[in-house]
């Protein structure tokens, strides 16, 4: 039937022609052997010390670079020979007319005269050339049959009006074809010799463009309409071609795509899929005599049950010959009943199954998990949102893909490597990925900072989510019963919990007052009970959340999971009690600030004047190494600078903590107080290329300035708040300033992905042996301990090999509490004062991205 | 023709006729028997004796023909003996607690790493713990260790890759200051860690962080004596060139100013431009200036002098445009702005065990592979956390090993380690797919299908991970019962 794939025809060639892809090895061929006896151009001494280092080359296991490199230098060493030493003829020179013109000293080298050379070099001349003979001769380079591979390798395609359209392969062997038959018919009928050579020449020509369309030197064979055509090599190279595109990836089926939408309710290993998706993807169950019953009621609801209670169809019956039955409505009965042991019925997803979630762009192995499946209601894919931040997802649009495993090996695999709670600690820095974020944050915050109370209808509200240990007793005041927000947040936590750490909020004061912080920002666990601090990013946030981290080390992934789940969904519960809004009313400042921040620009631009003044005086005093102008731009930035943070500072001042906005920005949940201070105080100098705007007009950025004004004004700076809104033409700057922005995102993106690819590519071959030696698999040894100590990165403590102070706390009990205090005021459990320092400036560098990214999906 | 001048300058050279027939055979001029190889020469009928002298007598010629790379890579080695390099002892030694915890896992034969020791003696140090005490932790540590490890058959590489290819989405494009250093630009983020990947050869802003012997380091004069000497000082940085057209002269007027502070006197700048090539003997001293007149009236020759003169060099080192001072806690630091660490070592106090640059490649010539790897795995890692991204440092490591280990510092991508690969279908997946396949054709490649792109292609489970294992299960008959 259908099986036969075809088999390969020739067409005999009446002249013979060069195959492009081989007219440099040919040139370096006929360059180092003998134009009369064709040895290789070397003495015996030295082709057998060339022979005996291509051997040696293979012995040591050297890759086809380093036999290209040996064979190059031996055609080099042999090409410089004038004289053959073995018949002492002179040897003219060989040149290369590109694509495929030989000529010897001008005169020109016909395909056949080439072959016959390329016929008289003996085999045992190619090893030191890097031909292996037994593989290959030379005079193979000249082709005197073309190959013509079966129609299934080119089909063509029948319109639906009746034409058909020959694949482009096709085309051009009509060309070589009809040429070839031309030129035996000239040259048998004895057409003068320019008439042949012509129509050689032209063979030529459409032999090198069915192998490469793209040879340089040539024009591109054209079809009809003018598109190039797709020949040989157009079919494999490149990101569209066989290689990339089909082999080393290939479409599937059993997937979905759709977009995304959240779900709090959900746990992270769990994803909501919609019924009509349900109802398309299906998995294959073996019938056995132990579900025979199941699987005939399942076929028996046929393909399109009921989506109310929504109960798995089937597709598909795969009987045990290999025939694939349809289901449909009208037959589900009848297929029930033959369904027997050894049938395979392709059931539809149902609530547990596993499947891969992915999204793209696939960077990590952490974009691409296994969870398991919700079938409700609504047409998206739904999520929790703790797993945004390892694929990168927001709701803005974004699509997934969604793959259901077809065996058991699959399934087994996925639940045990490839579920989202094995994947909290990121193997990149041996911390969380997956972590609370935005208003879970924000939420946890309202719910312990300064330890609020909460009547019994509200605790229960909010716990009415959450798998959660027994609750303590109430706190009685007044006659009321009263729960405080940091028990309520303990009975999430593990039982035996400990850890001590500073909140996000924590203002790095020089001297730490610890449980005395006025800010409530140290946090300190003893036996599963928040006793101080604040719950905010750095105990719960992804990246940085230090509980989420210890729990997910200390009491496995399944513990982890729980908590995520319970304290995303405390958290939802928490900010719905205390209710949470934030508006542009919340950067309103009094009149008296605006008034300062007011003289304080003024007072900037005024001195930016005078900088700018003493310059044109030349008494502006020069920095080392700087040119006057750079000195001059130098403190012009730091003066506007400071201005802009003095700005902000007094904004900042009169936004307190009972201010949703910076709430957000304090705790981590969203923004930061530069983003604040912009809104309310001033936006600041706009730059492009690190440096003032500069360029535009002559010598101004804009008509509306004079010629050489270098004020603050006329160089971007915009005194104006995003609030109190901008002059045309500070908004003219700031839009320069984000376009740099835009720019820099999409050059950035196409550039660290082809550098990934090549790290990918580089690096894919390397795994851990069990002697512990990384190799390659040429087993050659890249690191005799993978990391200098054999470590898994993702199993480290934040890159240590293991937590010391955790350990003597294990170690040493309860007794260890005093010796432990005595060293906490250089080593405060996870949080070390170095490294608090550290992270500060990482979040300002992270705001900047995501302030330029935001509206742009 | 010029067969006769090659016999004829050969002979010159005192070889004798026999010698020079043979060579004639083979090479067609001077340069090509200077630069050859004894192999090559071998080839030309030469005995050992012969070879030893053709080389011998042509040995002044060596270097101008030394454009292969063999005899420049001696030329380097050489100079490098003249470096009295000592491996410097960075860590502090050992307190007492340590070297009694080195000494408690020796003997309970624990395989702990030092820096392990060393963290837990930090926090019991002066505390009064028992022996017994600090057995149980280390015991406990070394547990905790071995749970740590990694497993067997884990794909290290595609995790480090993927760990170091991720964060790049996140980098920045543009150049920046360096932290403490705002005189000079580096190139920073994403750009810089493309170019340590690439394994430039020059980076795009090269840079050095000179630092001094300790017993001087604090006194800034000498600091800035040294700096002097390092920066690379033209004719131009310390006087006025002008062409006079009308007597055919370049007359230089120097800055007194200028060249006391950089400790140059007239006399130098004398020797310095005489020196100069085609300038022998038309230079002159005259009250205090330099005058140079052309031996040929021609306005292209005066205006060569004038480029000559000008860049000429009077001081300092090559490639060094910039060298400014940095005072840090203890010690003033020199930052330059371009780079050549062969040459800033050998300068009198330079502290050689602390002095880097940001070039890859230099440090790769002057102090070798390891040293080489050590210059990746520290500028990687610092242009990462400059960007605020936390990358384990073992990930960073593997790249920086892969890259090195063969002996010298190889690209990640096609020229390098990708182009290397055993297996066809996996280069031909890369990159320059036709050029692969056509060539395996020749040489007859056999593809084993050991590596991942290979397995992927031709559709089987890939060597790492689950795949690397395969279960045999024996099933056991079991026996029917009644």
């Amino acid at each position: 039937m259908d099986e036969c794939p075809g088999h390969f025809g020739h067409i005999d060639l009446a002249m013979p022609v060069i195959h492009v892809g081989f007219v440099k090895e040919i040139k370096k061929l006929l360059q180092s052997t003998c134009r009369s006896c064709g040895r290789l151009l070397l003495t015996e001494e030295q082709a057998k010390e060339y022979t005996e280092a291509m051997e040696s080359v293979e012995e040591m296991g050297g890759d086809a670079m380093d036999v290209r490199l040996l064979s190059k230098e031996t055609a080099k060493d042999a090409a410089s020979r004038p004289v053959c030493p073995h018949c002492g003829a002179e040897q003219l020179k060989i040149t290369l007319d590109k694509p495929t013109t030989f000529r010897e000293d001008g005169h020109k080298l016909t395909p056949k005269e080439v072959r016959e050379r390329l016929e008289r070099i003996p085999d045992d001349d190619l090893v030191p050339l890097g031909i292996d003979p037994k593989a290959c001769r030379p005079e193979w380079m000249v082709l005197t049959a073309l190959p013509v591979p079966p129609v299934t390798v080119r089909p063509s395609i029948t319109l639906e009006s009746g034409d058909r359209s020959e694949d482009d392969l096709t085309h051009k062997l009509v060309d070589v074809l009809r040429i070839n038959q031309r030129l035996r018919e000239n040259r048998d009928a004895g057409a003068p010799q320019l008439i042949v050579e012509d129509l050689w020449e032209l063979l030529q020509y459409h032999v090198t463009t069915y192998f490469d369309n793209q040879t340089s030197g040539i024009p591109p064979a054209r079809h009809r309409s003018g598109r190039p055509l797709k020949t040989l090599v157009q079919r494999l190279k490149g990101k569209e071609g066989r290689f990339r595109s089909n082999l080393s990836g290939k479409r599937v089926n059993f997937s979905a795509r759709t977009v995304i939408s959240p779900d709090p309710a959900l746990s992270i290993n769990e994803v909501g899929v919609p019924y009509e998706a349900a109802r398309e993807l299906t998995v294959p169950v073996y019938a056995t005599p132990n579900n025979l019953p199941l699987l005939k009621e399942i076929v028996k609801r046929g393909p399109s049950p009921p989506n109310e209670d929504y109960k798995p169809g089937v597709n598909y019956v795969i009987r045990p010959d290999g025939r694939r039955i349809r289901v449909t409505d009208k037959n589900a009965e009848s297929v029930a009943e033959t369904v027997d042991v050894n049938f395979v019925v392709e059931r539809h997803l149902m609530d547990g199954d596993v499947v891969l979630f992915n999204r793209q762009p696939s960077l990590h192995r952490m974009s691409m998990m296994a969870h398991s499946v919700r079938v409700m209601p609504w047409k998206t894919f739904r999520l929790n949102l703790c797993v945004c931040p390892p694929y990168n997802a927001d709701f803005d649009g974004d699509e997934m893909n969604l793959h259901v495993l077809q065996s058991e090996e699959a399934r087994a695999e996925a639940l045990i490597l490839m579920k989202v709670q094995e994947h909290i600690l990121s193997p990149r820095f041996g911390g969380p990925v997956i972590g609370a974020i935005h208003d879970h944050i924000t939420g946890c915050f309202l719910l312990t900072h300064r330890n609020p109370k909460f009547t019994r209808e509200e605790t229960l509200f909010m716990l009415s989510r959450v798998k959660h240990r027994p609750l303590p007793e109430p706190i009685e005041e007044k006659g009321e019963k009263y729960w405080t927000g940091k028990q309520l947040f303990s009975i999430i936590l593990p039982e035996d919990f400990r850890i001590t750490f500073r909140a996000s909020i924590c203002r790095k004061c020089n001297e730490c007052l610890k449980e005395k912080c006025d800010l409530d920002a140290y946090v300190r666990i003893r036996n599963g009970e928040l006793l101080y601090g604040t719950i905010d990013e750095k105990a719960i946030g992804s990246f940085k959340g230090k509980i989420v981290d210890k729990v997910a080390r200390d009491y496995g992934s399944e513990a982890a999971k729980n908590i995520i789940d319970n304290l995303t969904r405390l958290a939802i519960g928490a900010i719905m009690v205390e209710g949470f809004t934030t508006g542009i009313d919340d950067e309103d400042i009094p009149e008296e600030a605006k008034r300062q921040i007011e003289d304080v620009l003024q007072d900037a631009a005024k001195r930016v004047d005078d900088l700018v003044a003493a310059y044109r005086e030349g008494i502006l005093e020069q920095l080392p190494g700087r040119s006057l102008e750079e000195t001059l731009e130098v403190e012009v930035m730091k003066v506007l600078g400071r201005a802009r943070d003095e700005a902000g500072q007094i904004a900042g001042r009169h936004l307190g903590l009972e201010n949703s906005a910076v709430i957000m920005a304090r705790s981590g949940a969203r923004g930061s107080m530069l983003n604040l201070s912009q809104m309310a105080g001033c936006i600041g100098q706009q730059a492009v290329r690190g440096e003032r705007l500069s360029r535009g007009y002559w010598n101004r950025t804009l008509p509306h300035f004079r010629k050489g004004d270098l004020g603050a004004q006329a160089r971007g700076f915009v005194t104006n708040s995003y609030k109190s809104g901008l002059t045309p033409t500070e908004f003219f700057f700031h839009s320069m300033g984000g376009r740099e922005g835009l720019v820099d995102t999409a050059v950035r993106t196409s550039r660290s992905g082809y550098m990934q690819r090549r790290l990918i590519n580089a690096l894919e071959d390397l795994k851990l042996k069990q002697d512990g030696t990384v190799r390659n698999t040429a087993d050659m040894v890249v690191q005799f301990r993978y990391g200098e100590d054999g470590i898994d990165p993702c199993r480290s403590v934040q890159g240590d090999a293991i937590d010391v102070d955790d350990l003597l706390v294990e170690v040493l009990g309860d007794e260890a509490e005093l010796l432990a205090k005595i060293e906490e005021k250089k080593v405060a459990g996870y949080a070390t004062i170095e490294k608090d320092l550290m992270e500060m400036e990482e979040e300002e560098e992270f705001e900047e991205p995501e302030f330029e990214g935001g509206g742009e999906e | 023709m010029a067969r006769k001048d090659t016999m004829s300058a050969l002979k010159r050279r005192g070889l004798s006729d026999e010698i020079v027939e043979k060579l004639l055979s083979k090479f067609k001029s001077v340069e090509e028997v200077a630069g050859a190889s004894p192999r090559a020469l071998s080839g030309s009928g030469l005995t050992d004796e012969e070879i030893e002298q053709v080389a011998g007598k042509l040995s002044g010629r060596q270097k101008k023909a030394g454009g292969r790379k063999a005899a420049k890579k001696e030329e380097v080695r050489e100079e490098k003996k003249k470096l009295e390099v000592y491996i410097p002892v960075k860590s502090t030694p050992l307190t007492e607690l340590q070297a009694r915890m080195v000494d408690i896992v020796k003997e309970m034969g624990l395989d702990l790493p030092m820096k392990i020791i060393i963290d837990i003696s930090e926090r019991i140090e002066g505390i009064d713990v028992p022996e017994g005490t600090i057995r149980k932790i280390l015991k406990k540590a070394k547990e905790r260790f071995d749970e740590h490890t990694m497993d067997a058959n884990e794909s290290s590489g595609i995790i480090a890759a993927q760990s170091i290819g991720e964060p790049g989405t996140q980098m920045t494009m543009r150049t920046f200051h360096y932290a403490g250093v705002a005189e000079i630009n580096v190139t920073l983020g994403l750009p810089r860690l493309i170019e340590i990947v690439d394994a430039r050869r020059i980076p795009s802003t090269p840079m050095m962080e000179v630092h001094i012997d300790p017993k001087i380091r604090g006194d800034v004069d000498r600091v800035r004596k040294i700096a002097s000497e390092i920066e690379a000082t033209t004719l131009l940085d310390i006087a006025d060139i002008e062409t006079d057209i009308v007597n055919m002269k370049v007359v230089v007027h120097p800055d007194e100013r200028k060249m006391s502070q950089k400790g140059i006197g007239m006399e130098d700048v004398h020797k310095r431009v005489a020196k100069l090539r085609g300038l022998k003997g038309l230079v002159e001293l005259a009250d205090g200036k330099l005058v140079i007149s052309s031996d040929e009236p021609s306005f292209k020759k005066l205006q060569g002098i004038v480029d000559a003169v000008r860049d000429c060099k009077i001081k300092g080192i090559d490639n060094i445009k910039r060298a400014i001072l940095r005072k840090t806690a203890d010690e003033f630091v020199i930052y330059t702005e371009g780079s050549n660490l062969q040459k800033v070592l050998e300068v009198e106090n330079v502290d050689k065990t602390r002095t880097t640059t940001n070039c890859i490649q230099e440090i790769f010539e002057v102090l070798e592979v390891e040293a080489a790897r050590n210059a990746i795995v520290n500028e990687a890692s610092r242009t990462l956390e400059e960007q605020g991204l936390t990358v384990d440092i073992r990930h960073i490591m593997l790249v920086a090993d892969l890259m090195t280990n063969d002996g010298d510092v190889k690209a990640i991508g096609r020229h390098g380690i990708s182009g290397r690969k055993s297996s066809v279908l996996a280069r031909a997946a890369f990159e320059i797919t036709a050029t692969h396949l056509l060539h395996a054709a020749i040489t007859g490649e056999v593809d084993h299908l050991d590596g991942v792109a290979e397995n992927i292609i031709v559709g089987q489970p890939v060597t790492l991970g689950t795949g690397a294992v395969n279960l045999v299960y024996t099933p056991v008959r079991r026996q029917k019962n009644g």
